[in-house]
Parts: structure tokens; C-alpha cells; sequence
């Protein structure tokens, strides 16, 4: 009589396919939650604008004007980038949601079923984060598209010498949602109070240290994304000239690379955490 | 994935697809020209050569109808006795006559380097042609006969001399003037009579100006594009000057003109350091401006209008000037 087969070893799930199991539960979860609702509110803001900006332009003979002149729809384009996307929603996308990938799932007590599975902890993290990624650009993208659209051809710019800039802006928000995504998804897994700390990073710290010459400023994500962007930073406030006067601007090749340095650092540190942190359910 | 979810990324992939498919379009075919589209700009380009260095149109009459114009014509006190000369001798009411301008400027140097080059004016409206032509023949044009066209002709200086040089006037058609070196008004008859192959060989083929044409003229009344590193090499300036000039390629003006003047002046350089770097000079003199308009309101409105602007290698600076200069302007 033969003796049975030992069993197979068991073989912990590798970590991609894993993340790729928690993006496929979570990206339905995030998407239809109370943020996103809060989310495309915010996102629809900047069309309405776009929308309000073509029907002043359309109706008024002399155009849509700018302290006087008449704006090309290019122009008000790449304000509305950097003031609305570039230096609000980008950031705003990337706390509320990167600082709550794990702290969720903690404050709803559901940590638990997701870290009992034999699954590698850090593919939590990881499908989360993806699960974040696909939300956001899903839903900043194609606003971003609404918007160049309605507010290029303001003024006779053309679609066509704008459309380069768009790829490039499409480019540089995937890489601005990434960043700051990858951060507050590390603050959120080592601090408490993550969001309280994320908006401070982001419209505290990131503002004044841009403003400062010297060194300081390579350790915030705006410095590396603003180099990213191909529009003319608009001249609306004496901290934008400020920061005009003090800028000093990376290339593409050393933003692109800082910015995946943050990105790999920032989600590998996460990981640990998530790895070694004992998470202590509140009662 | 839950259906809803499934459903919300399809559409949303939709619609970047939709977009970014239209948009490539748009821009393939904005490089590219589309034939059977009417070209951009006045009808006049199509009599201009193809390689002209700068192109430039004004809406006579709207511009002579502007209130800017009527309020200087008050403020400055200009005397009319130029535009009524001009009117007794030619026939050409100035405010009425003239409906639109197309110039254009080649920068082909003489030898010498001291002659400025050659060009054309391209005045479209209600010419007497017979007072023009007896004007012309009084100041000893002579009648010349170019594929069948009627010719004035006119010699600044004699034959043989490094300077001489040749002006011409003809009616390419009824309404249609061109005035300007004889070479270039021959040209442009050339043009007008070989209407089918014509348009490959006028300023219209030139798809890089024309694109530039095309983003000028909607809300504007004047406007000039150009070459502008081809005309600071044909100008023969001094090396230690030379080399302090932005290194600019293309560069147009447009504005309109109404109560104020308002328009947008904008500079295509080499590479992108090169508009960093105008842009930082541009910076610098807007804020010298800014400081020196600091006492006078008029002007400080003037200059908080200014607006710096673009991306890449484009350099752009929106201004507007409001009629309050103006009056001021000519209560100094």
C-alpha cells in the first residue's frame, strides 16, 4: 500500500497578485463612499467655472478679460491648473484619501478580516493605494478634459497648439496624484491624527518653504511637480511673485525621478509599517 | 468589481478616449492644413509671395471708426490737412475709402547691407484709379506691362546706382491695390493670375505662419507676425548687440482697438531655456514698469493690465491700454 502524498507546502500568496485582489474589493468601496461624493463636487467646481467662463466669453463682444485684457483661452487653462488642480485638489485628493487608506479600515474595525487573510500585509496597503490611484484619476481626468475644452477656445487659442500641454498636464497630475497619495498613505500608517497633519504638510508647510530660498524646499512634493508643469505660474498674489522671484526650477529628468524616489520610498515605508504595526481596535 | 463600478470606468475611460481622440485629431490636422477648409486670415494673403519674413493686416475702417481714434482726433488736435491733401490728390477718403491693409516685408538685403529690403502694401477699398495714375505720372512713373497688367513704375534713384531701387503700384483687381517694390508687386500678379497653383507658392502654403495667423485674427483688428530672428540677421547689428538679442524665432503682435488698445504680444524662442530666460527679463521690466506707474493712476492701470504669459518656448504679454492715457496723454 502506497503512503499518501505529503501535502504541498503552503506558499504565502505573492504580493501583486494579492494587491490586485484588495484593489478589485476596494475600488468599488472607495468610489461609492461619502469622499467621492465630496470628491466629484469638488471636481465639478472647475467645470462649472469653465462652463460659466465660455458663456461670458460667447455673449460678450470684447471677450473674457483679465484685469483688462483679453485672456486666450490657454491662459486661463493653465490658471485654472494651477490654482484650482495643481495647488487645491491634488493635495486635497491625496490627504483625504491617502491619509484614510488604512485608518478606515481601522476607525471601521474591518482591519481585521483584511489581515487575517493569508495575504502579505503590505498587499493591503499596496491595493489600496491602487485602488486610490484609479479612483482619483478616473475622476480628475476626464474634468480636467471637460475643462480644456470648454476653456481653451476662449479668446481664439486652438485646441490644436494646446493639446501637447494637455498630455503633459495629464502627465503631471497622475504624477502629483501618485506623490502625494504615496505620502499621506505613509502618514496616515505611522501617525495619528493623519489628517490633521496631512493638510498641515500640505498648505502649511509646502507654501511657506517654497517661498524660502535654499535647500529645504527639495523635501516637499510641490517643489519636484510644479517643475512639471508648462504653464506660467499666474501672478495673482504678491506669494505667487514671491515665489517667482525664488524659484528654482529642477529639470523634467531630476522631478520625474525625485518624484519616484518619493513615491517608491514613501509606499515601501508604508508597507512596514503596515507590516509591524500592532493595530489596537478602540472598543 | 460591482456592475456600477465596471459601468463608471468604461464611461470615464470614455470619455478621456473621446477626448483624447479629438484632440490628437485636432492637432494632426492643425500641423497638417486641411485643403478643403478656407484658409485663415484676409483673402489678400493669397497675393502674398510665400517667403515673406513679415505679415501684417490692419482693419482700416474699424480702427478710423474707433472711438479711440475719434478721441485722439479730439484730444490731439491733429490737423487734417495731410488726410485732405491725400484726398484731393488720390480720391482716398481715409475713414471710408480704405476698408482693410495686408504689408508684407522681405529681408533681403542688398549687398551693401544698408538697403532695409523688399516689400509690399496690399489696400483693399474704393481707389479712383485714373486720379492715382495721372498722380503717379506727374511724378515721372512710367507705364510698364507685366503679363498683361498695367504697371506704374516709379525709380527712387538712376540705374546703375548701388541704391537705385523701384516702386510699383497696380490694381490687382477692381478694389485691390498693391503698392511696393516692383519685384514683389510682380509677384503678386503672378499669384492672382494662376489661381490654381497659386496658393502653394503664397504666404497661405506656409503652414507655420498661417497657424499663427489663424490664433490672431479672431477678436483683433491689427495684427503683425514675423520672423524675427531673419530679420535681426539681415540687419547687420553690431556683434556685441547682436548677442544680447533674445534668441527668438517667430513673433507676432495683435490688437484691438475700440475705446482703448488692447492685444497680445507673443515671442516663440530656440528652446525652452531661452523663453525662461525672456520671461525672467520680461518679469524684470514689468516690475520696473510697475514701480515707475506707481504715482500716476493712469498708467498704473495700464500696467497692472500687463499679463506674462505661456508655456514652452512660447513668451506671451497681454497689455491693455485704457483711454484715460490717452487723455492724458494729450491733456501733457
Amino acid at each position: 500500500m502506497n503512503a499518501p502524498a505529503p501535502p504541498a507546502p503552503y506558499v504565502t500568496p505573492r504580493t501583486w497578485p494579492s494587491a490586485v485582489r484588495i484593489f478589485d474589493l476596494s475600488l468599488s468601496q472607495m468610489l461609492w463612499s461619502r469622499r467621492s461624493v465630496f470628491l466629484a463636487i469638488l471636481l465639478g467646481g472647475p467645470v462649472l467655472l469653465a462652463v460659466a467662463l465660455r458663456v461670458v466669453s460667447t455673449l460678450d463682444a470684447s471677450g473674457f478679460q483679465v484685469n483688462g485684457a483679453q485672456a486666450a483661452g490657454t491662459s486661463i487653462f493653465g490658471m485654472m491648473i494651477w490654482l484650482l488642480y495643481l495647488r487645491f485638489i491634488v493635495p486635497v485628493l491625496g490627504v483625504f484619501y491617502g491619509t484614510a487608506l488604512i485608518a478606515d479600515e481601522v476607525d471601521d474595525k474591518t482591519i481585521t478580516y483584511l489581515f487575517t487573510r493569508p495575504i502579505p500585509r503590505r498587499a493591503v496597503l499596496l491595493g489600496k493605494y491602487l485602488a486610490y490611484l484609479a479612483c482619483t484619476i478616473l475622476l480628475v481626468l476626464p474634468s480636467v478634459m471637460l475643462v480644456f475644452f470648454l476653456a481653451v477656445p476662449i479668446g481664439g487659442s486652438t485646441i490644436a497648439e494646446a493639446f501637447p500641454s494637455l498630455v503633459s498636464d495629464f502627465a503631471m497630475l497622475i504624477a502629483g496624484l501618485s506623490a502625494y497619495g504615496a505620502v499621506f498613505a505613509l502618514v496616515g500608517t505611522r501617525i495619528k491624527r493623519p489628517l490633521i497633519v496631512g493638510l498641515v504638510f500640505a498648505f502649511g508647510w509646502e507654501p511657506a518653504v517654497l517661498l524660502f530660498p535654499g535647500y529645504l524646499k527639495r523635501l516637499t512634493v510641490a517643489y519636484w511637480l510644479q517643475a512639471l508643469v508648462r504653464h506660467e505660474m499666474p501672478q495673482d498674489s504678491a506669494v505667487s511673485v514671491l515665489m517667482q522671484v525664488f524659484r528654482d526650477v529642477p529639470s523634467v529628468a531630476s522631478s520625474v525621478a525625485a518624484l519616484a524616489v518619493i513615491i517608491g520610498l514613501a509606499l515601501w515605508s508604508a508597507g512596514r509599517a503596515v507590516e509591524h504595526r500592532e493595530y489596537v481596535l478602540e472598543q | 468589481m460591482t456592475t456600477r463600478t465596471r459601468y463608471f470606468v468604461i464611461v470615464s475611460l470614455l470619455v478621456l478616449g473621446v477626448g483624447l481622440g479629438t484632440g490628437l485629431v485636432a492637432y494632426y490636422v492643425g500641423v497638417q492644413g486641411m485643403p478643403f477648409v478656407r484658409h485663415a486670415g484676409p483673402e489678400e494673403l493669397q497675393y502674398v509671395p510665400k517667403d515673406a519674413t513679415v505679415v501684417a493686416f490692419a482693419n482700416v475702417q474699424e480702427i478710423m471708426h474707433s472711438d479711440l481714434r475719434q478721441k485722439l482726433h479730439r484730444s490731439l488736435r491733429m490737423k487734417e490737412n495731410g488726410q485732405a491733401e491725400l484726398q484731393n490728390l488720390t480720391g482716398i477718403n481715409l475713414e471710408n475709402d480704405v476698408f482693410r491693409v495686408v504689408a508684407c516685408l522681405y529681408a533681403d538685403a542688398a549687398p551693401d547691407g544698408n538697403v532695409p529690403g523688399a516689400g509690399m502694401v496690399l489696400a483693399r477699398g474704393n481707389f479712383d484709379e485714373t486720379k492715382i495714375e495721372a498722380l503717379m505720372r506727374d511724378h515721372g512713373a512710367t507705364i510698364e506691362d507685366y503679363k498683361g497688367a498695367r504697371l506704374l513704375v516709379a525709380h527712387v534713384n538712376p540705374a546703375g546706382d548701388a541704391n537705385a531701387r523701384s516702386f510699383a503700384l497696380t490694381f490687382v483687381e477692381p478694389g485691390l491695390a498693391a503698392f511696393g517694390t516692383t519685384e514683389v508687386v510682380k509677384r503678386a500678379i503672378d499669384l492672382h493670375q494662376s489661381a490654381d497653383s497659386g496658393a502653394a507658392q503664397s504666404v497661405t502654403s506656409n503652414e507655420e505662419l498661417m497657424g499663427l495667423v489663424r490664433s490672431l485674427e479672431t477678436g483683433n483688428n491689427a495684427w503683425a507676425v514675423g520672423r524675427f530672428d531673419a530679420l535681426t540677421a539681415r540687419a547687420h547689428l553690431p556683434e556685441n548687440i547682436a548677442g544680447q538679442i533674445p534668441a527668438i524665432t517667430w513673433f507676432s503682435v495683435a490688437t484691438h482697438v475700440d475705446g482703448g488698445l488692447r492685444g497680445t504680444l507673443r515671442a516663440e524662442t530656440r528652446d525652452d531655456d531661452a523663453a525662461n530666460n525672456l520671461r525672467d527679463v520680461v518679469r524684470g521690466f514689468l516690475a520696473l514698469g510697475k514701480l515707475q506707474g506707481g504715482s500716476r493712476p493712469e498708467f498704473q492701470a495700464m500696467m497692472s493690465s500687463l499679463q506674462l504669459g505661456g508655456q514652452g518656448k512660447t513668451v506671451t504679454l497681454s497689455f491693455d491700454v485704457p483711454s484715460q492715457v490717452f487723455d492724458a496723454i494729450g491733456r501733457h
